[in-house]
């Protein structure tokens, strides 16, 4: 199958992208003149703009939406109000991780969702099946582009667009730019502070051209997603097909934040809530490069001659300029142990650390 | 961009040759593919290299590469340089960049490359 285009094709052209496919969607890696150094470093210390359009919507509307979706999705919707986003998971009955998405709660009758690109199909026939009369499940993947505008200066860029930015972290507020309705949302995967604007596809290419205007003074750059690997892997944040999948509950990622154990039911609870009281599963850790060695994900993690677990995720960190990675672990490795990780036949030392391995400024106000 | 007065592998290396020696390097094509480079692991001096074969490593934020021999004989010097700026792959591969210097124990080290022509129509395809 042909993979999908985003909105932004040609900008991505324009701008000499190479491109890849993430989820079936041919999406930009980096950009000419740019790079994942250089656009990771945008992001840490400037502001940087990401497409990403593939990543999935969708419209959970009618009466009962949110107790609908609260008896589906881990985390507890009841936690947050109207104009909040939150970080939650689908389950499978066996606790495996259908997919990790981000809830925004308009009101009790409509819940926007965010779901992973190739995950999107799954989540919303998932709801569909599950929801009672007067649930709406609509998929609105190719309806709407998503624009990340990430770093410290994005509020100055936000700003001359006369966008809102006192909204609080995880919040997310109506606004337009240039006649072109934009959700602001206060959200993203880099670790630093920034924006996710949702806006229609038609209007994509209008909003992508004025955030590249506005941020041209503050040293903005297009990035692409081999920066918004690194800056997430520095974060620790899970990427499904890595961190989370179908054998990797939200328990063995560490991700137990984002469920609301005390709700009546949940998918999943009966095996989370095993998982969890039994402590027996391997989780996620990260490992940090005491040499020079860059880990990569499916690189066999070992204690002495005991292999004790599996990189999942494993680059250069661009900030450190060290290797890092994460790793699932058997339980009852601590915290700063030394292991070794297998990188194609050389035995390279790795310290076990608790993510972040760079401190986000996220929730900075 | 593929300059006229090297010779080339189809592994995207060029190799410029003075005498006997050939100083050994990645080509701009080699580079733009790989990424940032971040991680470079060179063979020793004095190690003995047999053409084809796996010398080294060049690892850039996404993905590894191996470097390969492309003459037999002996490595006579390495480029300690990118140990601490890797980059510099990246934005002079043909000249700061280079990585060995290998004493070539062939008659003709030639055999086996490619012109700059050859290699230009390799990388068009």
């Amino acid at each position: 199958m042909e993979p999908l285009h985003s909105p932004l094709h040609d900008r991505h052209l324009a701008l000499g992208a190479k491109l890849a496919e993430f989820g079936g969607w041919s999406m930009p890696l980096e950009y000419a003149g740019g790079g994942v150094l250089a656009e990771h470093k945008a992001v840490r210390e400037a502001v940087g703009l990401f497409d990403v359009s593939h990543l999935g919507k969708a419209l959970v509307r009618g009466t009962g939406a949110l107790g609908f979706l609260n008896a589906c999705l881990t985390n507890d919707l009841q936690r947050i109000g109207p104009g909040r986003a939150q970080y939650t998971l689908c389950c499978d009955d066996d606790g495996g991780t259908v997919d990790d998405l981000i809830a925004y709660v308009r009101s009790d009758f409509e819940v926007f969702l965010i779901p992973n690109a190739a995950n999107t199909a799954a989540v919303v026939a998932k709801l569909q099946a599950a929801a009672p009369d007067g649930v709406e499940v609509t998929n609105l993947h190719r309806q709407y582009a998503v624009l990340a505008v990430q770093g410290p200066l994005s509020d100055e860029v936000l700003q001359a667009l006369g966008l809102p930015t006192d909204h609080d972290y995880m919040s997310f507020v109506d606004a337009t730019i240039g006649g072109q309705e934009v959700t602001v949302c206060r959200t993203g995967y880099t670790g630093e502070r920034g924006y996710e604007l949702v806006v229609t596809s038609e209007g994509a290419e209008a909003v992508w051209d004025a955030v590249m205007a506005a941020g041209e003074p503050h040293g903005i750059r297009a990035c692409g997603l081999g920066a918004r690997d690194t800056l997430r892997t520095e974060m620790g944040y899970p990427l499904h097909g890595h961190e989370l999948s179908a054998t990797i509950s939200p328990v063995m990622a560490r991700a137990g934040w984002a469920v609301g154990w005390d709700k009546a039911s949940f998918w999943g609870k009966d095996a989370l809530t095993r998982q969890r009281a039994e402590k027996t599963v391997r989780t996620l850790r990260g490992l940090k490069a005491e040499g020079r060695g860059i880990p990569r994900p499916g690189m066999v993690v070992r204690d002495g001659d005991a292999e004790v677990g599996e990189v999942t995720s494993g680059t250069f960190s661009p900030t450190l300029r060290t290797g890092i990675a994460l790793a699932l672990l058997d339980p009852g490795t601590p915290d700063g142990a030394t292991l070794t990780v297998d990188v194609r036949g050389r035995q390279e030392s790795f310290t076990v650390v608790k993510p972040p391995f760079v401190d986000p400024s996220t929730k900075e106000a | 961009m593929t300059p006229e007065d090297l010779y080339y592998t189809e592994e995207h290396e060029w190799v410029r040759l003075d005498d006997d020696v050939a100083v050994v390097g990645i080509t701009d094509y080699a580079q733009d593919a790989l990424g940032d480079i971040v991680y470079i692991d060179l063979p020793a001096v004095g190690d003995t290299v047999e053409a084809g074969a796996v010398v080294g490593e060049l690892e850039s934020t996404k993905s590894v590469s191996d470097i390969y021999a492309p003459v037999s004989g002996e490595v006579i010097a390495r480029n300690d340089a990118l140990e601490g700026g890797p980059e510099v792959v990246n934005s002079d591969p043909y000249g700061e960049g280079w990585l060995v210097k290998i004493r070539a124990s062939d008659d003709d080290p030639r055999a086996g490359l490619l012109e700059a022509e050859a290699y230009a129509a390799l990388t068009r395809a």
